[in-house]
């Protein structure tokens, strides 16, 4: 634990550090905020976050491969990757730290997005548990997307490689969430592949969860799909340490 | 060589290590797939779930779980679904949501529900049946890059109760869980209900402008599906006025005018016996031609010959009724909630393309769910200037437009206003001006009030609000009309109004002591009788001459009218009340009317009493304590629109500049909610580079020192 924790400041730290965060970081909050105050203030005049948290998902998935494309590869790129697996730290807790780094720099981000249901709290009645619900969801779905990401990322060098993978192979996964994408490859795809397919999409827990109920299923599904992504970074990675 | 001869032996085994290790990778990843998938279907079987949204949106309702928790017999649903893998994009997810929903129900049911499904498709004889029930395809269109198509789709259901009652929900297809338990819910409660309540009613209804009386009466709420499968009415108002059968404990009085004296002893005996008499008044009746010309039609409270008056009579249970109406000027108050929807529900303009602008009418309006006394301060203040002792009394005396958690009101509360009030009466409990004077062994409590900003006057002979026919002319009109109103409330004591009142207890008989009105049979009969007698005077000697000295006198023959009443014989007049009874009394007769309720005027802008008719059943359902639906009924989205203008003012203000108003703060707003953000993150992110670089400055230094 006390590994992980030291990995997690340390990856923390260099996102702070770093001024590419900081740019990450307005263009995420601004692009987001100004599509959602659009359709939340000037458009809806409902006091509910469904539209930024129906926006959530779609800016997280351009958003999202780019701050992961660099996790390893850059690691890799660099040649700091063999200097990290002679760390006495297992790579479990090497993967787990930048992840968990990852995460609370997007949960810091989230936070700059408050002043919207603050504002539509005091200009309407606001219903905060799905709000919170919201927030909590969307920790799990941009840990999905870390996930997925940090393994695309563990597996090139290359940056720009890793950012396509990720955004297509997330495209796809958010695309099977949808019951239109779902009819057209029921087309030359079997059924139990088409609810297959539909089942791991990661769009759908979202949404339940960001309504404002908490399912058992939905968060269990969240920490699998998290779990299979993080131990499949952790096999290549431990491949590559075995093949020096 | 040799060395190459003896490495190769080490090339395969690398070679055999790594096809194990892929073969090890590939069932590592295969079995921590099948391990995951396990767990995700497992936690999808045995689900906990927390509905955290403050209106429960997501979770069955208690009318749901009372209902289904109280079944006595089985309960079938027949599902007639076509396969899941057939459905177009649009009804796959409303399949599921069907279906989630039925598993919750077999759930609840503990057995006494029981779920069949079937696929029309499939069998030629479950078509047939599905036909003949009633439940009816879904045509969806399908088209490809080379044809287009039409599939036909089912999702219906049968609803069988205890083997015989059954009810048929043609086509179900709910995006979310609470529309479905909308839909199936009430079906379950319509074929669970093995009896229909009876409820009494008399309807006076008008004739507006000299028209026809037909419809104007109060059918349309009474034949509403809700109410008409569940409750029995029976018009009670006959030619002979009879009393009210036993059976009837409820009775409905529409605008009661032209009250004969039998009529009121009937109310009277009913009241006596312990029924509720439920009263939608009105002391004037106007009506609404095409050009919304809002002209007194002449009505009174009693008929011609009618000895005592309607009004002494409610007086003596404690309700007292003025020959007044009330306005409200409060602007919210005749405000639709929804300018778009709703826009029809007062009255309001066509502008264009079927359009209309709503305009003030001050003498259409709505009780608001706000508590007046909180705004004491704003009402005791004149000119900018607060007078205490004002404020201090109406923070004491002034009280919330809906006083009451009965939940009759719980849906409506969540819409922050009641049902829509027209030209409502004055109506309230009986006082001697400080406090109620209620009869002994009565109470009596107000359930909604009108604002504070309330008139009260005699009936005018015209409230037309809308006089010109082009737009202009009526919009300045009406200006001109909703200003005179506001100059006069300068004048005008800040007071609230009753709108709806209800009276329960032991009342004292109004007939107490009086003659006892006769029904029509028996003034007939006696007319006939004396008549009878008026002829037969002159003839009264020789009648007398010719009877027989023997014997003691024989009784008088009685006439067939006599032997009829004695068989029907009216029972003696209840004096003191034999049970509790109660008295629940509105304003107002028109929110409920059949050309308000069914919105006849709404091609010509309103009004349209929209909330009347979801009021009715709501109303019929808390006079009989059954709470099954209530929670369902309450189950509506709260309303959640933000406020970004307040126009709680005296209502003069100007649109245009109430619009620019709100452009602005929207500007205002989407500013700060992008810009903040962005900015703070901006000057963190320099904060750290000015902190960073005089690190690095003070390192350099450090190092060249």
């Amino acid at each position: 634990m006390r590994e992980i924790s030291v990995i997690f400041r340390r990856e923390l730290k260099s996102y702070f550090l770093s001024p590419i965060a900081y740019v990450f970081g307005v263009l995420f909050l601004g692009v987001l905020l100004y599509l959602a105050t659009q359709r939340q203030i000037v458009d809806g005049q409902q006091a509910s976050m469904q539209a930024f948290f129906g926006l959530l998902p779609v800016v997280f998935l351009f958003f999202l491969p780019g701050l992961t494309m660099r996790l390893w590869a850059e690691e890799r790129r660099s040649g700091t990757i063999e200097l990290l697996m002679t760390f006495p730290v297992r790579i479990g807790h090497l993967i787990s730290g930048k992840f968990f780094a990852a995460l609370a720099f997007l949960a810091v981000l989230l936070l700059f997005t408050i002043g919207l249901p603050v504002t539509l709290a005091t200009y309407g009645s606001l219903d905060w548990a799905p709000v919170l619900g919201a927030y909590v969801a969307s920790l799990l779905l941009a840990g999905a997307y870390l996930a997925v990401g940090m393994f695309w990322s563990s597996l090139t060098r290359d940056q720009i490689v890793a950012l396509l993978l990720s955004l297509v192979s997330l495209l796809l996964l958010y695309a099977f969430g949808f019951p239109v994408v779902a009819e057209w490859i029921a087309g030359f795809l079997p059924t139990w592949a088409v609810d297959l397919l539909g089942g791991i999409s990661p769009y759908k827990y979202f949404e339940s969860i960001a309504r404002g109920v908490f399912d058992t299923r939905d968060i269990v599904y969240y920490l699998c799909f998290c779990g299979f992504f993080l131990h499949a970074n952790a096999l290549v990675l431990n491949n590559r340490r075995l093949k020096g | 060589m040799g060395a190459m001869n003896d490495s190769l032996p080490l090339l395969a085994g690398a070679r055999r290590h790594c096809r194990g290790t892929a073969l090890g990778l590939t069932l590592h990843v295969v079995l921590l797939v099948c391990v995951l998938g396990q767990l995700v279907y497992l936690a999808t079987r045995h689900r906990a779930r927390v509905d955290a949204t403050s209106d429960q949106l997501y979770s069955l309702t208690d009318s749901t779980r009372t209902l289904v928790g109280g079944l006595q017999k089985r309960l079938v649903i027949e599902a007639y679904l076509s396969p899941n893998a057939d459905l177009p994009a649009q009804l796959r997810d409303t399949r599921a949501v069907l279906e989630n929903f039925l598993d919750e129900l077999v759930q609840l049911g503990n057995g006494k529900v029981v779920v069949q499904r079937f696929n029309p498709n499939d069998d030629k004889a479950v078509l047939d049946k599905c036909t003949r029930i009633g439940v009816k395809p879904i045509d969806a269109q399908n088209s490809s890059t080379t044809a287009v198509g039409v599939s036909r789709h089912w999702q219906g259901l049968r609803l069988v109760y205890g083997g015989g009652r059954q009810k048929v929900i043609e086509q179900v297809a709910p995006t979310v869980s609470f529309l479905a338990e909308a839909i199936v819910t009430p079906a379950i409660k319509e074929v669970v209900t093995e009896t229909r309540r009876k409820l009494g009613f008399m309807e006076w209804p008008s004739a507006p402008g000299g028209q026809e009386a037909q419809g104007t009466g109060w059918e349309y709420v009474r034949t509403l599906p809700d109410v008409s499968k569940r409750y029995e009415f029976q018009n009670l108002k006959d030619a002979e006025g009879a009393l009210i059968p036993a059976e009837i404990e409820t009775l409905l009085l529409f605008r009661p005018t032209d009250v004969s004296d039998r009529q009121k002893y009937v109310i009277d005996q009913f009241l006596m016996r312990g029924g509720t008499v439920v009263l939608f008044a009105d002391v004037a009746d106007y009506g609404l031609n095409p050009n919304r010309q809002c002209l007194k039609v002449p009505m009174g409270f009693d008929a011609k010959d009618s000895q005592w008056k309607w009004q002494d009579q409610l007086l003596h249970y404690g309700l007292e009724q003025t020959n007044q109406i009330v306005a409200d000027l409060q602007p919210q108050a005749s405000q639709a909630q929804n300018p778009l929807t709703g826009g029809f529900e007062y009255l309001g303009v066509p502008v264009q393309m079927g359009l209309v602008r709503q305009v003030p009418y001050p003498y259409f309006f709505h009780a608001l769910d706000v508590d007046w006394a909180q705004i004491s301060d704003r009402l005791a203040s004149a000119s900018g200037r607060l007078d205490e002792e004002q404020a201090a009394y109406f923070k004491r005396t002034l009280r919330p437009g809906i006083d009451t958690d009965e939940f009759v009101f719980k849906a409506f509360k969540q819409f922050k206003r009641t049902p829509g009030f027209y030209w409502p009466c004055v109506l309230h409990l009986r006082s001697n001006g400080a406090e109620p004077t209620l009869p002994d062994g009565v109470i009596g409590r107000t359930l909604l009030w009108s604002s504070p900003l309330t008139i009260v006057e005699e009936p005018p002979q015209s409230l037309n609000a809308l006089l010109g026919r082009d737009l202009q002319s009526q919009l300045a009109a009406n200006q001109a009309f909703v200003q005179k109103l506001q100059q006069r409330i300068q004048s005008e004591p800040r007071r609230q109004v009753p709108l709806m009142l209800d009276l329960r207890g032991t009342f004292p008989s109004f007939f107490r002591g009086k003659d006892r009105p006769q029904k029509v049979s028996e003034q007939k009969e006696e007319q006939d009788r004396k008549k009878a007698e008026a002829e037969a005077q002159p003839d009264a000697g020789g009648a007398v001459a010719q009877e027989p000295d023997v014997g003691p006198p024989k009784p008088p023959e009685k006439t067939a009218g006599e032997a009829k009443t004695s068989v029907v014989a009216e029972p003696t007049p209840i004096a003191v009340a034999s049970a509790p009874g109660r008295i629940v009394a509105f304003a107002d007769s028109d929110f409920l009317r059949d050309d308000f309720a069914r919105g006849a005027y709404r091609q010509l802008g309103g009004p349209h009493s929209l909330f009347g008719a979801a009021f009715f059943p709501m109303l019929l359902d808390w006079l009989s304590q059954d709470s099954d639906l209530v929670a369902l009924q309450s189950r509506l989205p709260a309303d959640r629109r933000i406020t970004l203008v307040d126009d709680l003012g005296d209502g003069s203000q100007d649109r245009l500049a109430a619009e620019k108003k709100l452009r602005t703060t929207q500007s205002f707003l989407v500013t700060m909610n992008v810009v903040s953000p962005c900015l703070l993150v901006l000057i963190l992110g320099f904060a750290v580079l000015f902190v960073r670089r005089s690190q690095k400055r003070r390192f350099l230094s450090s190092v060249e020192n």
